[in-house]
């Protein structure tokens, strides 16, 4: 009989940093792995873990087969590795159903991203869009979200005032975690003048370009005790795909984000998230996206997100403790750090973050121009 | 060795290819896509409402497409439903077959529609296969996918002339079972009688690899669609196929290795080995009814044949010899023509399950051999000589 | 079929669906029956509904028809058709007879059918009129700083021995195969017009042996380059189909880590470092970060060789494009997996040999380094492996 739910035993993060130069993603992800197995003792082999489900993007790493440079210290020299080519917190998705179908009863996941590398991160998301059409416009995940930004503070209320709130509550978070990249807490009124990256985003409600790594390990329930003495288990995981044309979206309904919620809560046998989860991370690359998620989420009403600002709903239900994607994740790996973050919320490891008694957290990623693409995950202790 | 658990058995019970050709000019990717989607659908009789996940991969920068499963979303049906990207390298088609057994087995999803493609011309397939060095030095050195290395070794240990025979013979194999298939790309109609003369004219590429031992590059699609036990117990459109057990072995990305003094186990016999060992199955030779086998190249389709089948000596060549991998042989090879005949890399290894899927039914047309087929076995092969393997079982009885 | 004025009266009748003018018929809702009598003749009737026509042959009886038009023989249908016989003496002679309304099928017709005209006969193809023809399909701008002389030695019928020659911007033509070729390609004529024209696969005919290439494949392989497509004349106007052709380039700082850092280094002093796993002792060469099979970090480094043996290697003749420049390495060249000195016995080292010792180059031959003159820590440092006698 194959097991009947799966725990995430340890994480390890890399600190997300803005200019790793001298390191390649091999010294970064052998940091990683070192971490873990000093914290799990896990070892590689029969009886150990057979399985790895690596991160990464070849556009990013200007390397097709990304993953197969970083094979030697991720472990997969005779056993099997396969790469999860979209946005992180899948592949906890992934190996989660890896193990549940009894294939494997360990899995490794370790990712990796540098958005230092190339020049320009908008000039590989812009080959995101279509070649014929949505390239040639100049489209890229910057503006796309502009877009979006621009029709969801119309739908909301949410104003250029709760944006520049949002930034600097993260900055007072991320200075409390390690890990974070942008830790340096600027007033309110630096955010509103910084200049406009695209209308109404401007340079302080992005995400700074950020490299960093991260791994998990999960196991059975059976095993999860030989690694760990705090394991977090697996309740709920789903996504969900909107479709790609703009034209065909409404860019402010949450579509995918709600469906994904539902069924990820249904999965974990919850009935109102915002009641159950203790502690939420989402992908906040820009600001407006943190409260446009949590409306997604169902954590306020319909186009309720300027309100959910303006009555501290972010620290209400202790949203982004991290200092969440706006302290800077390199893209690919965003919602790694935030299941990270939200595991050591549940295993009592969150330092100066910790929420007491945290039972119940959320992680969510999202993937593809202006929310195209959403992941859910629900964790409990 | 554990044994293996499966939390509930995963059937194949929809396949579907779009024609394979060197320039598909007249569609876009999303049309390609759509069309092996549809065709997937149209085998298994269903709709995309009856499908709640979607598995997609591929190397992105083979086409320069920037995730491009968020695109393909107008044609892969993913629109409202869970989704998931995972790649590996050549060996992709077949790891999404691997992925969606496990997303089925594991009771998260009931029918899952994965998908390989390969649009070669949109993009410079030689540079994306060079990209895939190391760009501080392997880069440099890298020469793309061709390589006579193995048939230096094979040469070493049983002789030249006996080789490159049996290479050529495989190769000329390898083209009648294209022949009896109306879907394969490369179809020469080569005889027997022309060994000797395509040993000495056929233009040396690498070494002894000659360009008639290559596969050559096509652009397609391919979609399959997996179920549970449950399912197939409601009835399906076509006799289900069982998805027995996968297994992937990988290795680093050094290729230097691989010769020195010593040379290192290969990741075929590894996956092997462990795949078999922990079914029970001491002759694979004897277990399998067919084999649908990644090969790049005669020489390695040759070489891996002994690795797969773990094969001591010159076992392999006396089979060759002996015609034991022909449609009417011991254990048919590639009836399909395999990679050598068709290779749209991306869809490529998933054609192999496909294809021995479509053995199991009976549902192979010209190509499907006589004798019936119960257990099939199917490689994948890319990265930096990475594998992949399946087992499929007529019969869930094992 | 008897022809008249170069053409058939099935030809009018094939070619109508071709013809017809869907946005012309808005509104009309006909049945017109044609009865041509005589050799080359026959029935047909044609539905006009719905902005859709539909034109099919009939044996028997054409049924109710909104009009019927009854020639008394081809040269009579085909003369009218083409305007070459005036329709109203056609009418008054009584080779033509028309059954409903004359005047509306005299403007219904003109207005939803493109007029018929006479196809222009095939022109037949042959090898020889295409080779020479091939100064116009010459694009002197691909062939720039290009010389090179190749031969086609077409056999079969229609066959014949060509030599092309490139040089200064130009191409010339002439029969004979010289004897200085580059290279020379021998097919049968029929072939080769087949991949002229894209009936025939060129990749699957050098393959499967059909065309035989005697000399320098590369060269082979580039001619193809310095023309402009052949059309051929018959082809029916193939439906255009747009591509868009873009570089997409972004620009790279890959890292080199202090692993790697400590590679180049080497090379900078002329030397070969390896890194040494703890556990298992590997000479890993390059140096790793990691020991992939113990899993543990390096940290030792030791250098190898100079000196070494090859143990394998790959003589190319056909060398793959450089992805960004589709520049070509010159052929033939040679990488060597090479077992230097102290290293362990899987670790073998990859580099190129030293072209001029390609003649000499077999399996255990002892090589060494031989170094730029002033190494800076790069690729380039190490020229190539020469074969030591």
């Amino acid at each position: 009989m194959a097991t009947k739910r799966v725990a995430i035993c340890a994480v390890a993060q890399h600190k997300n940093e803005p200019d790793l130069w001298y390191r390649r993603f091999q010294n970064m992800l052998l940091d990683v792995l070192e971490d873990l197995q000093g914290q799990t003792g896990f070892k590689y082999g029969e009886g150990g873990v057979e399985m790895i489900v690596s991160t990464s993007d070849d556009f990013f790493d200007a390397r097709t087969i990304s993953n197969n440079g970083v094979t030697d210290v991720i472990g997969g020299q005779y056993l099997a590795e396969e790469k999860m080519a979209q946005e992180g917190l899948n592949a906890i998705g992934y190996a989660n159903a890896i193990i549940l179908s009894g294939h494997k009863d360990l899995v490794l996941i370790m990712g990796h991203c540098k958005e230092s590398q190339g020049e320009s991160r908008n000039m590989i998301t812009n080959c995101g869009f279509d070649p014929f059409y949505g390239r040639a416009t100049g489209l890229d995940y910057l503006n796309a979200a502009g877009l979006q930004a621009r029709a969801y503070m119309k739908k909301s209320g949410l104003t250029d005032d709760q944006l520049a709130e949002i930034v600097v509550r993260s900055r007072q978070w991320a200075v409390k975690n390690p890990y974070a990249n942008a830790q340096e807490a600027i007033p309110a009124g630096k955010v509103k003048s910084s200049p406009m990256l695209c209308d109404p985003i401007r340079q302080l409600h992005a995400y700074p370009v950020s490299d960093g790594a991260v791994g998990l390990l999960l196991a059975s329930e059976e095993r999860a005790k030989e690694f760990t003495d705090n394991p977090v288990w697996i309740t709920g995981f789903a996504n969900c795909m909107d479709t790609f044309f703009f034209g065909d979206r409404d860019l402010t309904s949450n579509f995918a984000l709600k469906k994904a919620t539902a069924n990820a809560c249904r999965k974990a046998g919850i009935q109102d998230l915002k009641k159950a989860a203790d502690v939420v991370e989402v992908m906040d690359c820009y600001a407006y996206q943190q409260p446009m998620w949590m409306e997604g989420l169902g954590f306020c009403g319909e186009g309720e997100g300027g309100r959910f600002i303006a009555e501290g709903g972010p620290g209400k239900h202790r949203v982004n403790l991290s200092g969440g994607t706006l302290a800077g994740n390199p893209l690919i790996i965003a919602g790694l750090y935030r299941a990270a973050e939200a595991t050591l919320q549940l295993q009592g490891g969150a330092g100066d973050r910790q929420v007491p008694d945290a039972k119940c957290a959320v992680a969510h990623s999202t993937n593809g121009p202006a929310g195209q693409f959403h992941s859910v995950l629900i964790l409990e202790a | 060795m554990k044994k293996h658990i499966k939390n509930r058995n995963v059937a194949i019970i929809g396949i579907g290819q779009t024609t394979l050709s060197s320039h598909k000019e007249d569609q876009n990717q999303v049309e390609m896509v759509s069309e092996a989607v549809r065709n997937a659908l149209a085998d298994a009789n269903m709709t995309l409402d009856d499908i709640d996940c979607i598995v997609h991969g591929n190397m992105e920068l083979f086409e320069m497409q920037f995730q491009p499963d968020m695109w393909h979303a107008l044609g892969c049906g993913s629109y409202g439903k869970d989704e998931y990207r995972i790649t590996t390298g050549g060996t992709v088609g077949a790891t999404l077959v691997c992925a969606s057994d496990s997303l089925v087995a594991s009771g998260q999803y009931d029918n899952v529609l994965c998908l390989g493609f390969e649009k070669l011309q949109e993009g410079n397939t030689t540079g994306g296969i060079t990209n895939m060095a190391d760009p501080l030095w392997f880069r440099n050195l890298q020469t793309g996918a061709l390589t006579s290395t193995t048939a230096t070794e094979m040469i070493k240990e049983f002789g030249k002339e006996r080789v490159l025979r049996a290479a050529m013979k495989y190769r000329i194999m390898i083209d009648k079972h294209a022949m009896l298939n109306e879907r394969a790309h490369r179809r020469l109609g080569l005889e027997y009688d022309q060994l000797e003369t395509l040993m000495e004219t056929s233009p040396q590429l690498v070494g002894e690899l000659r360009l008639i031992h290559m596969c050559s590059q096509s652009d397609g699609a391919c979609a399959m669609i997996l179920t549970s036990e449950d399912r197939v117990k409601k009835g399906t459109a076509k006799p289900p196929v069982w998805i027995r057990d996968h297994e992937t072995s990988h290795r680093g990305e050094n290729m230097s290795n691989l010769y020195g003094a010593k040379k290192p186990k290969s990741t075929h016999r590894d996956c092997a080995e462990k795949l078999f060992k922990r079914n029970g199955i001491e002759n694979p030779l004897e277990y399998f009814d067919v084999f649908e086998m990644y090969d790049p190249s005669a020489y390695w389709g040759l070489d891996w044949l002994r690795e797969f089948l773990l094969l001591k000596d010159d076992e392999v060549l006396k089979l060759m010899e002996a015609g034991e991998f022909d449609m009417d042989g011991k254990l048919p090879v590639n009836p399909s023509g395999g990679v050598i005949a068709s290779n749209p890399i991306g869809a490529t290894a998933m054609l192999r399950p496909a294809e021995a899927a479509l053995q199991i039914r009976g549902d192979a047309g010209g190509h499907q051999i006589k004798k019936e087929v119960r257990h099939a076995l199917a490689s994948g092969f890319g990265g930096t000589l990475w594998t992949v393997m399946l087992m499929l079982e007529k019969e869930l009885n094992w | 079929m008897a022809e008249f004025f170069g053409t058939t009266v099935a030809d009018i009748f094939n070619t109508m669906p071709k013809r017809f003018k869907p946005e012309a018929s808005k509104g009309v809702d006909v049945v017109i029956g044609y009865d041509c009598g005589g050799e080359g003749g026959g029935k047909w009737k044609l539905t006009v509904k719905d902005q859709t026509a539909k034109i099919e042959t009939v044996e028997g009886d054409l049924g109710p028809c909104t009009a019927t038009i009854t020639a008394s023989d081809a040269e009579t249908f085909i003369g009218v058709t083409l305007q070459k016989i005036g329709a109203i003496d056609a009418l008054s002679q009584g080779k033509m007879r028309v059954v409903g309304d004359t005047r509306m099928l005299m403007t219904l017709l003109p207005q939803i059918f493109v007029q018929y005209t006479v196809p222009e006969k095939k022109t037949e193809v042959t090898a020889r009129g295409i080779l020479s023809a091939i100064g116009d399909r010459f694009r002197p701008d691909k062939a720039a700083g290009v010389t090179l002389k190749y031969g086609y030695d077409l056999t079969g019928e229609g066959g014949g021995q060509f030599t092309i020659t490139i040089t200064d911007g130009t191409c010339t033509l002439k029969e004979g195969l010289d004897a200085d070729l580059a290279v020379k390609m021998t097919m049968e004529a029929a072939t080769y017009v087949g991949m002229m024209t894209g009936t025939i696969d060129g990749a699957s005919a050098f393959t499967s042996g059909k065309v035989r290439i005697d000399g320098d494949m590369m060269a082979a392989a580039a001619t193809g380059k310095y023309f402009d497509k052949y059309v051929d004349p018959n082809a029916e106007e193939a439906e255009e189909l747009l591509s868009l052709k873009v570089v997409t380039s972004i620009n790279q700082r890959f890292a080199t880590g202090p692993v790697m850092g400590k590679w180049f280094a080497g090379l900078r002093d002329k030397k070969l470092l390896a890194s040494v796993c703890p556990l298992c002792k590997r000479t890993l060469i390059l140096p790793q970060e990691i020991c992939q099979f113990c899993h543990v970090r390096t940290t030792d480094y030791v250098e190898l060789g100079p000196e070494g043996y090859v143990t394998n290697f790959d003589l190319v003749y056909f060398a793959s494009p450089d992805p960004l420049t589709g520049e070509v390495r010159d052929t033939p060249y040679a990488c060597a997996w090479i077992m230097l000195e102290n290293a362990t016995p899987e670790e073998a080292f990859a580099f190129e040999i030293n072209r001029k010792d390609l003649s000499k180059l077999k399996i255990g031959s002892r090589v060494r380094p031989v170094w730029a003159e002033k190494p800076t820590g790069s690729f380039r440092d190490i020229l190539h492996f020469e074969i030591i006698d």
